[in-house]
């Protein structure tokens, strides 16, 4: 398919200006990262805004800069629980998560399975899981650059993934964690303006126009969807999934590690709310507006595509080239941030289980969790974005969050419990999706696409009735932690 | 580029303060963080189920009564205000209300200690 409405000029000169100011901050950040504790997670001095800054600009991945639009245009008001679900699941985060797992001292997921239960075996069913949901989360913002590149440049779809992993290793083996604080803070600010720019000239551009934004509200209409409505069980097992599965995503928990104690890890949280809320309001005001002006995306199968098209549908000649590359940057951006962090809390779990927790051995690590994924998504088609990245998080619901949240706050939770359930909810939610992937998306059956609903309720069922049933393998230093996790620092 | 590692991990690296020392170490300090565990969670869980009800109402009660689907101000259908718009002032909303009252709890709990 080839897009012949964009310059590739325009393509190529976003892209590699990204590229280099990111590779820049990451060399600029090297300068001040030092100690194997910078590289891990910047010796825990980041201040609350540049860490909300820098969760924002990881978290904004390919699947909010370019899936929510793209949704928007297929399923019109239905995809609007998608945003709500990738804000509201920091909300989450914060009530359940946050300050007890800062005041925890751990540097990856494992760490606090392993602190907290005192058990190899539970370290070793994490540190799998995470590997496997960090893999997973990097392939669909692989396939987000492949669709980019070849929109934005006509170049083969390899490129994108190819361009995304070689950036990522570079800024990530060079400065580590410290590093990426700065090159995620920046990447929030750049997705933002990013959005924002091109959609204010659209908005004054149609406005001048004299003609209704909304198509005197026709743009609203279910007529225009190109998806069946979605069901009540559909919208409620994916806000679910969304809400219950940013609190164990490897790559946003590492954030919190950063922060110097319990209380700023919740103002950053409460930051990073806000940072999430302001931006949604673009991707749907870009899907909204595509209802009108790229309609044809939905037959091409490239409603993902919105963002990226839709300046140069409403203004011709430079001005369409100067705000298309506003959106192909920000685009850019957002797989290479996402990448990033996925990598970077990848490669704490992998060093730490197989390379010694030394800085080469962190650097090995990077480069090994960034090449696999590249391999999978160089091997496998493109889904809607949105909607492949929300397995992911109904798999880490199912099987992280059961852990993170009774680690926290049940003392009753024991080692064979947090394996069963971590067992469980990943049996259950990974072949639910499998199969529903074998049946073909079309067909298979709405409670297998999405199991969120029941999979994590299962999960957590499974987790309290094996601790119940072996009390006896409660770790006895239970209260010690439980009381390092919830008393407050000094203040 | 010299990187010099120390030794790693170095546990947390916040002060530790007299509260959870004493906290860890007797007996009424551990019914203090048993109850502090308690009023957390109980916040949390209130926060959490007030936020779900309303968000899991708004899809509840358009079905209830579809008509509050064709209303619309300046074009733009009521739904869509809601989940667009409206939800994240709420979830902010919820965010500040946790904050704000996690923090007494916390300063309530040091108060406690302090009169030990």
């Amino acid at each position: 398919m080839t897009f012949p409405e964009l310059n590739p000029v325009v393509g190529y000169v976003s892209l590699v200006l990204v590229a280099v100011s990111t590779v820049m901050i990451g060399i600029y950040g090297l300068r001040i990262s030092r100690t194997t504790g910078d590289f891990y997670v910047a010796s825990r001095t980041v201040r609350p805004w540049w860490n909300a800054s820098a969760i924002g600009g990881e978290y904004l991945s390919a699947a909010s800069f370019l899936g929510v639009a793209g949704l928007i245009l297929l399923s019109g008001v239905d995809a609007l629980w998608f945003p709500i679900g990738y804000t509201a699941g920091y909300l989450m985060l914060l009530l359940f998560v946050a300050a007890p797992l800062r005041r925890s001292g751990a540097y990856t997921i494992p760490d606090f399975a392993e602190a907290r239960l005192e058990s190899r075996n539970v370290r070793r069913v994490t540190s799998l899981l995470v590997i496997a949901v960090g893999w997973f989360y990097i392939v669909p913002q692989l396939h987000g650059a492949a669709l980019t590149v070849r929109i934005t440049t006509g170049l083969p779809s390899w490129v994108g993934p190819v361009a995304v992993v070689v950036v990522v290793c570079l800024s990530v083996i060079t400065g580590g964690m410290r590093s990426i604080t700065f090159v995620q803070a920046f990447q929030y600010w750049l997705k933002l303006t990013a959005l924002a720019v091109p959609i204010i000239f659209i908005l004054i551009q149609l406005t001048g126009s004299g003609e209704s934004l909304t198509d005197d509200g026709a743009v609203f209409r279910s007529e225009l969807n190109s998806t069946v409505e979605a069901s009540l069980y559909q919208n409620i097992s994916l806000v679910i999934a969304l809400l219950f599965g940013t609190l164990g995503l490897p790559h946003v928990l590492v954030r919190f590690y950063t922060n110097p104690d319990g209380a700023s890890a919740r103002r950053t949280t409460l930051l990073v709310l806000g940072l999430l809320s302001v931006f949604y309001l673009f991707p749907t005001l870009y899907g909204l507006l595509g209802r009108i002006h790229t309609p044809d995306l939905a037959a091409q199968g490239s409603a993902d595509a919105t963002v990226l098209l839709l300046p140069s549908r409403i203004f011709d000649g430079v001005g369409g080239d100067i705000l298309s590359a506003f959106v192909t940057a920000g685009a850019f951006a957002a797989f290479l941030s996402t990448s990033s962090g996925l990598v970077v809390s990848l490669a704490g779990v992998v060093s730490q289980d197989f390379f010694g927790a030394s800085v080469s051995g962190f650097r090995w690590a990077a480069i090994v969790s960034a090449l696999i994924p590249l391999g999978f998504a160089l091997l496998t088609d493109t889904l809607a974005l949105a909607g492949s990245v929300s397995m992911v998080f109904a798999f880490t619901a199912s099987t992280v969050c059961p852990l993170l949240v009774l680690g926290i706050w049940w003392r009753g939770l024991t080692d064979t419990g947090a394996i069963a359930g971590m067992v469980t909810g990943a049996a259950l939610c990974g072949g639910s999706i499998l199969l529903a992937a074998a049946l073909g998306i079309e067909r298979a059956p709405e409670w297998l696409r999405l199991p969120a609903l029941w999979t994590v309720p299962a999960a957590f069922a499974v987790t309290v009735i094996v601790s119940r049933l072996t009390v006896r393998r409660r770790p006895k230093n239970v209260s010690r932690v439980l009381a390092r996790l919830h008393t407050p620092e000094a203040a | 580029m010299r990187v010099t590692a120390p030794q790693f991990p170095t546990g947390p690296a916040a002060s530790y303060p007299v509260a959870r020392e004493m906290a860890e170490q007797s007996d009424v300090g551990e019914l203090f963080v048993r109850s502090l565990i308690r009023s957390q969670l109980r916040l949390a869980v209130v926060v959490a189920s007030g936020f779900l009800v309303i968000l899991v109402g708004i899809p509840v009660l358009l079905s209830i009564f579809p008509a509050v689907n064709t209303w619309t101000i300046a074009t733009v259908p009521v739904p869509w205000l809601l989940l667009g718009l409206a939800i994240y002032p709420l979830v902010i909303g919820c965010a500040v209300l946790y904050v704000r009252s996690a923090g007494r709890i916390e300063q309530r709990f040091r108060d406690l200690v302090d009169e030990q």
